[in-house]
């Protein structure tokens, strides 16, 4: 047996093997420099051109960018279809205005406690997760971001009143802003700032695609069974990603409340999750570009539909006909790009080199 | 050594195994029966993803049933699946890591496993390829891969060649011959290829109906004539 062995080992490099294309790797120290590249043209783009209305619009975008993160988190790594991701930057809007008007911190650590706030609520609101998905965690998680509607509808988000709903009510006391930073006062400023901490969240959940958790959450999504073969605590990676998609989700809610000094009951419907899911397939979950530009699509088509005065509703038709192309497409937008410029640097390269 | 010790699995009316006994002592172990004989069924109980309702299993002489799927990888339990569990998006090497990242103590020696377990499978070359390009054989032989990092204790291989040909059957079979003395683990080998069976395995144990037909040396159990009869089909 053992003459066998070794002469099969010494054939094995014989094998047949599917040609290896001519690769020219794309480094994690260029994929960096391409992320900071793109965020900041982009980002740099709007700061310069955008005023007003819309430099409003993209602030909020950059929040969506965040949410929609979060949602490829669980839809791209897991396969998990989390219908409550909105919810959830209401729920961090909301703590992060209650812990703002108690203690009246700086405003990264009001963005800090909105993230940490709705990570713990999204670990909670994802236990479903460890027993079901498809279909009916969609539903489930659906309902939760219905009842947070019902909740949030009665008691509101607070402005500075006393106890803890935070309301003025009838105490005769005036409804408090919450104050931007000091750094980013102006809306331009505070667009630049939005988008920084969107690069800050772009690295933090790069950082988990390609680490252990990633790969964790790769085999889980492959086969549980197979995971659980491999020493994968299913659980806690599942967990894991629902915190850090509440997370995200939470510091978007506290960068929201910050944009407008407040927060509305009325703009977080169940349906906005839907959208937030739609813009996930459409932008891709494989690359940190599909979010991008997922969340800048989400926000900036009702913006510019409601800026050619035609009613919103309109905007559900198209991201009705977007979660077909999205089903069929499972790279999205953010793939493609990235496929091609991936591409073209090879191609590059090749031509440098010869 | 794995032991078994009327091991009995139900599920509703139906007993994939029934009051199963037998000691699996050689350095490679085939386990052999006609489709539904409960062969997979046995590995799941080993690696704990179905529980038995009556017997216990063993491995060196520490019981299974107490441990979590996780807590017996721990120890040093391995297995691969029927259908092979290759994730696409990630390059080979990442495959094999995925499992080290949970097993080995530190980087330098998940490293360093890794790097054993690419070379012995023979995938050096082939460690920054994604999983997508990989082909069948390269794909079975990343499970194969996965299952010798840390220190196994024993390997159970659900039909390892499935669809292998009989080039690839060859080379595979060369390498599952070393394992038990390079890693120190035994084999358990689920195949319906008798020729692979017969060519690696010490000893075989042929499950029929959830029950034992026959267990001990390959080649006496192949030639059994009532293990021909229920298996082979020739009397």
């Amino acid at each position: 047996m053992t003459e066998l062995g070794k002469t099969e080992a010494i054939d094995a490099g014989a094998l047949p093997m599917v040609a290896a294309r001519p690769t020219l790797e794309v480094t994690p120290r260029l994929r960096i420099v391409a992320i900071v590249v793109v965020v900041a043209v982009i980002s740099g783009a709007i700061a310069l051109t955008a005023g007003g209305y819309w430099l409003s619009n993209f602030t909020q975008a950059y929040c969506m960018i965040l949410t929609l993160m979060g949602c490829a988190v669980l839809y791209g790594q897991l396969g998990l279809v989390s219908l409550c991701q909105w919810a959830l930057v209401g729920v961090g809007g909301w703590i992060s205005l209650r812990f703002y008007h108690y203690f009246h911190p700086p405003f990264f650590v009001t963005i800090l406690a909105g993230g940490v706030g709705a990570s713990a609520v999204g670990m909670i609101w994802g236990l479903p997760a460890l027993r079901m998905r498809g279909l009916y965690l969609a539903l489930v998680t659906l309902m939760l971001a219905g009842a947070f509607q019902t909740v949030i509808t009665v008691t509101s988000f607070p402005v500075g009143g006393p106890g803890i709903l935070g309301q003025v009510g009838a105490s005769g006391n005036e409804r408090i802003m919450m104050a931007r930073p000091e750094i980013a006062s102006s809306d331009t400023a505070y667009f630049l700032y939005v988008a920084f901490v969107t690069l800050l969240a772009i690295f933090l959940v790069e950082a988990h695609r390609r680490t252990k958790p990633g790969r964790a959450w790769a085999l889980i999504r492959k086969n549980e069974q197979m995971a659980m073969a491999s020493g994968v605590r299913i659980v806690f990676y599942k967990a894991w990603a629902f915190a850090l998609s509440g997370f995200l989700a939470g510091v978007a809610g506290a960068m929201l409340a910050g944009l407008f000094g407040q927060l509305d009951a009325s703009a977080f419907a169940p349906t906005d999750s839907i959208v937030i899911f739609i813009g996930t397939l459409l932008g891709g979950t494989e690359f940190w570009l599909g979010p991008f530009l997922g969340g800048i699509l989400t926000r900036f088509i009702p913006a510019l539909l409601i800026d050619f005065n035609v009613n919103a509703y309109v905007g559900l038709l198209f991201f009705g006909a977007a979660l077909l192309l999205g089903l069929r497409d499972p790279v999205g937008i953010g793939g493609h790009l990235t496929g091609l410029a991936e591409n073209l640097y090879r191609k590059f390269m090749r031509w440098r080199g010869s | 050594m794995i032991k078994i010790e009327s091991l009995t699995v139900q599920f509703g009316g139906v007993r994939p195994l029934d009051a199963l006994d037998g000691e699996f002592t050689a350095p490679i172990c085939g386990l052999i029966g006609p489709n539904g004989a409960g062969k997979t069924t046995l590995l799941n109980v080993l690696s704990g993803f179905v529980t038995p309702v009556k017997g216990s299993v063993s491995l060196n002489g520490i019981a299974l049933r107490p441990l979590s799927p996780v807590r017996r990888v721990a120890m040093g339990l391995r297995r691969t699946f029927q259908q092979e569990l290759v994730v696409d998006e990630m390059t080979a090497h990442d495959n094999v890591r995925a499992i080290a990242d949970h097993i080995a103590a530190s980087r330098q020696e998940a490293r360093a496993q890794i790097g054993r377990a690419m070379d012995f499978v023979g995938l050096t070359d082939r460690a920054h390829v994604p999983g997508r390009q990989l082909n069948l054989y390269e794909r079975r032989m990343i499970e194969i891969g996965k299952t010798l990092i840390g220190k196994p204790r024993a390997i159970l291989l659900d039909e390892p060649g499935a669809g292998l040909n009989e080039s690839e059957t060859e080379r595979l079979r060369g390498l599952l011959v070393q394992i038990p003395e390079r890693f120190g683990a035994q084999l358990v080998l689920i195949d319906h290829d008798a020729d692979l069976i017969a060519s690696v395995c010490v000893e075989t144990m042929v499950l029929d109906f959830g029950k034992l037909l026959a267990f001990g040396p390959t080649r006496v159990v192949l030639d059994d004539p009532v293990v021909r009869r229920a298996y082979l089909g020739t009397a």
